[in-house]
């Protein structure tokens, strides 16, 4: 959603012309980079959607005031493609061109790391609000005060992973997991993020991973399946896990499940023949719809800018840099009391609880702490969700 | 090598233009522009259709970082390494394919083949590679110069004037070479091969050349691209990346000196220049590269030399 | 030991997949002189446009089938009058049309679809159990649709006259002109069909795999493997080409990291190209 340059010069001189309004108006930037198409759409595709329902809410609702001026939103959304090139020379139209203080993304673990040589010459002068797995390596050091990330991390004293990998020991007690991951930077990371936790609590582990685009997981099932796991623990896309759970079930593999990332989805699809599936979702819209207003109205809001169907799979990954983390943003402008010092509102918004669809606050890391949903689906699709206050 | 004259405006137009992003367009044109000359050298000039200069251009990336981080040398020292372990490979390579007589199409299969290959072994080779994580770049190239001594190339107007006299460099050579007698054997090649044989052409022994050549200059794209971006993972040795070059050659002309420039100039550029829906984008991309093909077989240079040669005549 | 035969047998299932792809990439080659490396996006067609039919408008599996084969060769016909016709016997040409083309129909199905994966329910559900090894029902319907198709278009070229023109002019285009096999038509016959193939591929796969826009890239990557592991030319050979891959990959999944899978069937392609370079099957021409 780009509103043209020349648009925007023809309204400042017109906004000029017209003499002395009774309040002062303004505009905040807003920039956001993310893979809106490409073949890691899907981990754009959300927040790239659900920003500039906000904006667009906030501003026809005549904007908001920080002192006297009344300010608008104007959003550049670029399209990385999932291309790190693209994403340099997104993020330098962005900072330079536009100069543009508070940038949404990025959610793609390797366009982040292209980017933060270039994105870190400008600490101190923007916001780079990301949700990849990535940006934990580099968020809370010294030199990097820019970079916030918003999504939940799986270790840690706060770390969702810890508290999903407890209710699987509650639950269940497996002695036994099997992990398998795409062989990629998020795969392996999972890998090496898990393997302790599991290890810690007595569980006995294997990893393997496949190749990205793999559609029959018929031999690694085969493999896995000789160490006789308790539950199958497997990666992070919906795109394969469609295919892992149903290949698992249908070969007689593993009927439990585990996972962290990904949706609802391939478990209600496979609801008769699984016997357990337990998943993180940052939250579940279908339940959440019809007990919270807030999120009710979100769904409606989508609806009505989008003209179509709410995809409530892809929902949870709204969860990073999305709606909330605009209004989040406005709200701890309002409280610093200025939209240009960088360093001021980056303190308030980071000592801030906001509550909207989500509950968030950060970490002393810089890193986003959310409440989230447990699923817990068993077999023939009794649901069962405990929501995790953090 | 009077085309080579209209490259006098990238060299004033730092002068001229403030916008940082446009030297980064250009910066990314200038080096993918290299790796498009490459593959015209052994395509356009020699004929044969590979697909392995995508992971020539990986090579390139990897080896000089690496290198460098192993024995403490400069960028030149290290991509001197790179150069070795491509020109190993190619002779390996080459050797393999041209011995077996593969034409054609099987050529490209099999170069596709030890490309994908060269591609798992980056993506896997975790302890050397880093793997699906990819290594952060943080070295630069440090270049000497008359006065200033030596000058470590970091900001984006040092990495323009490195790129566009390294793109110079490589014009300056492939124009050197097409038009010496190996060119001219590759030329030869490439019309009629058979024939060229029958005249007493080792084509061989020319083939091999080409190739190799060919994926040395494509390892000399990968380096500076490498090292400009700051961040190299294995990406850069996939399919994709052979394919885009192979556009760029095609779009700005085959077997023509400033050809790839153009056509990396205009398929780098234009995802920015038009604003479209981004699943459009790659359709309008789709759609350009057919209707050259079937349009404009010879590229925008060919076009426009056809153009101006026909004006010329008519008066 | 039960694994392994678990795993042939669904690599047999699989390679049967590739070799209808490959079978379309041996035919397309044969008569046209191209490879249409756009057959994945013709598989990609079948595909969604079976889960379409199947899924969202209720009609019964062989019908969604039917409808998908039916798109896939319409498209075939459309891709062939305004761009295949023009690319002759020019192999670079036509591998770089198709290029073009895949980016198209992709960003047409990111369009219509999106990323999300599409699932479809089981056509057939249950699977069959023979000692340890458990295979899926509709794995083997899969199968022996595939075998059915593949025999069935070997059957017709070597007994219809239609097929017996196509194989005339495969071994000499200027011989079966002068006979008066109509060549135009018969080029134009051979991309449709071949497109309705991956069509029918697309639509089988659908019932058994989840859908994105980006499925014809596999697919079409392996049926080339397979078609020249076989002998590019040779019809028959492009199912056993198929299969010889599809085992391949399987068993050795089993045993190396599954990270190599793709590589095991492109080391053995290249040592087959490079020891007999008209395939397994092939004749040198």
């Amino acid at each position: 959603m780009k509103i043209s340059l020349k648009g925007f010069f023809t309204g400042t001189l017109l906004a000029a012309a017209i003499p002395n309004l009774a309040f002062a108006q303004g505009i905040v930037k807003l920039g956001q980079i993310e893979a809106q198409t490409g073949p890691n759409a899907i981990y754009g595709f959300m927040s790239s959607q659900g920003v500039p329902v906000a904006v667009d809410e906030i501003n026809r609702g005549g904007g908001f005031k920080v002192g006297d001026t009344t300010y608008k939103l104007e959003l550049d959304a670029l399209d990385t493609r999932g291309d790190p090139k693209e994403a340099t020379i997104d993020l330098k139209k962005l900072l330079e061109q536009d100069k543009v203080k508070f940038v949404f993304g990025p959610f793609l673990s390797n366009v982040f790391v292209t980017i933060y040589p270039y994105a870190k010459q400008f600490n101190g002068k923007f916001l780079m609000l990301g949700g990849g797995t990535r940006i934990h390596e580099y968020v809370g050091q010294p030199g990097n005060e820019f970079l916030i990330r918003t999504w939940n991390w799986d270790a840690g004293p706060k770390g969702f992973g810890e508290r999903m990998v407890d209710y699987l020991v509650k639950t269940a007690h497996p002695k036994k997991v099997a992990m398998l991951f795409q062989n990629d930077s998020a795969g392996k990371i999972l890998g090496d993020t898990y393997e302790p936790m599991f290890k810690s609590r007595g569980i006995e582990t294997m990893t393997e991973y496949f190749e990205p685009g793999t559609k029959d997981f018929s031999p690694v099932l085969a493999k896995i399946s000789e160490f006789q796991p308790d539950y199958l623990f497997p990666g992070y896309s919906d795109a394969a896990l469609y295919d892992i759970v149903r290949q698992s079930i249908e070969g007689n593999y593993s009927k439990k499940f585990f996972l962290v990332r990904g949706s609802t989805g391939p478990g209600l699809k496979n609801k008769d023949g699984l016997e357990d599936y337990i998943v993180y979702v940052p939250k579940d819209f279908e339940e959440a719809e019809k007990n919270d207003p807030k999120v009710k109205h979100f769904i409606e809001a989508y609806k009505a800018f989008y003209k179509r169907d709410f995809p409530y799979d892809q929902a949870p990954l709204c969860s990073s840099s999305c709606y909330d983390h605009v209004y989040m943003l406005v709200a701890a402008m309002q409280k610093a009391g200025t939209v240009d010092d960088v360093e001021k509102i980056r303190t308030t918004l980071l000592g801030m609880t906001y509550q909207g669809i989500w509950k968030i606050s950060f970490d002393d890391h810089n890193e986003q702490v959310f409440d989230f949903d447990i699923v817990h689906l068993k077999k023939g699709g009794a649901k069962e969700v405990i929501h995790v206050e953090q | 090598m009077k085309t080579l004259l209209l490259l006098i405006p990238f060299y004033v137009l730092p002068l001229l233009v403030q916008s940082d992003v446009v030297l980064t367009v250009l910066i990314f044109t200038f080096v993918l522009s290299i790796l498009a000359i490459g593959f015209n050298i052994v395509f356009g000039g020699a004929g044969q259709l590979t697909m392995f200069h995508a992971a020539a251009f990986g090579i390139g990336g990897y080896v000089t970082f690496l290198s460098m981080l192993r024995f403490g040398i400069s960028f030149w020292l290290g991509f001197g390494v790179a150069v070795l372990v491509v020109v190993v490979t190619s002779i390996v390579i080459g050797w393999i394919c041209f011995k077996f007589r593969l034409k054609e199409f099987y050529f490209a299969v099999v170069t596709l083949a030890f490309a994908e290959l060269c591609r798992l072994v980056a993506l896997n080779w975790n302890s050397v590679t880093n793997g699906t994580l990819g290594m952060l770049v943080l070295e630069k190239p440090t270049v000497w110069l008359p006065g200033t001594g030596i000058v470590k190339i970091e900001q984006t107007v040092p990495w323009y004037f490195l790129t566009l006299v390294c793109l110079t460099g490589i014009l300056i050579f492939s124009a050197l070479l097409m038009r010496s007698w190996i060119g001219r054997n590759f030329s030869a090649i490439r019309l009629n091969e058979d024939l060229a044989q029958t005249l007493g052409i080792d084509t061989f022994r020319y083939k091999l050349l080409a190739f190799t050549i060919s994926n040395v200059v494509a390892a000399f794209a990968g380096a500076l691209f490498g090292f400009y971006t700051g961040y190299i993972d294995p990406a850069y040795l996939s399919v994709t990346q052979s394919l885009d070059a192979i556009a760029m050659v095609l779009l700005g002309g085959v077997s023509t000196i400033l050809g790839p420039v153009v056509g990396a100039l205009v398929l780098t550029s234009l995802p920015h220049l038009i604003e479209l829906p981004a699943e459009l984008r790659v359709a309008v991309y789709g759609t350009i590269l057919i209707l050259v093909i079937l349009l404009m077989p010879r590229g925008i240079v060919g076009l426009v030399s056809g153009l101006l040669r026909g004006r010329f005549n008519a008066a | 030991m039960q694994v392994v035969i678990g795993q042939i047998l669904n690599g047999i299932i699989l390679g049967s997949l590739y070799g209808i792809i490959a079978l379309g990439v041996t035919m397309t080659f044969g008569i046209t002189g191209i490879v249409n490396f756009a057959l994945g996006e013709f598989m990609m067609i079948g595909a969604y446009a079976t889960w379409y039919f199947s899924d969202q408008a209720m009609l019964p599996f062989p019908v969604a089938v039917m409808l998908g084969v039916v798109l896939a060769a319409v498209a075939g016909l459309v891709a062939d009058q305004v761009l295949f016709r023009f690319t002759r016997n020019n192999l670079v040409n036509g591998l770089l049309v198709s290029i073009g083309l895949i980016s198209v129909m992709e960003s047409g199905a990111l369009l219509l679809f999106t990323t999300t994966p599409k699932s479809m329910d089981a056509v057939v559900a249950g699977s069959l159990s023979l000692g340890a090894i458990t295979l899926p029902r509709m794995k083997v319907v899969v199968f022996l649709l595939l075998v059915a198709v593949i025999g069935l278009t070997w059957l017709g070229l070597s007994r219809a006259w239609l097929g017996r023109a196509t194989r005339a002019y495969a071994q000499n285009p200027e011989a079966a002109m002068l006979m008066g096999v109509p060549t135009k038509l018969l080029q134009t016959g051979v991309v449709v069909y071949s497109c309705a193939l991956a069509g029918f591929g697309g639509g089988l796969y659908a019932s058994l795999f989840s859908l994105e826009p980006s499925l014809g890239g596999l697919f079409i990557l392996k049926g080339v493997e397979a078609a020249i592991l076989a002998g590019v030319g040779n019809l028959l050979g492009a199912l056993a080409g198929g299969v010889i891959l599809g085992v391949t990959e399987s068993v050795g999944s089993l045993y190396l990291p599954s990270a190599f899978r793709d590589a095991y069937g492109l080391v053995f392609l290249v040592a087959i190209l490079l020891f007999r370079p008209a395939g397994l099957f092939g004749s040198q021409r």
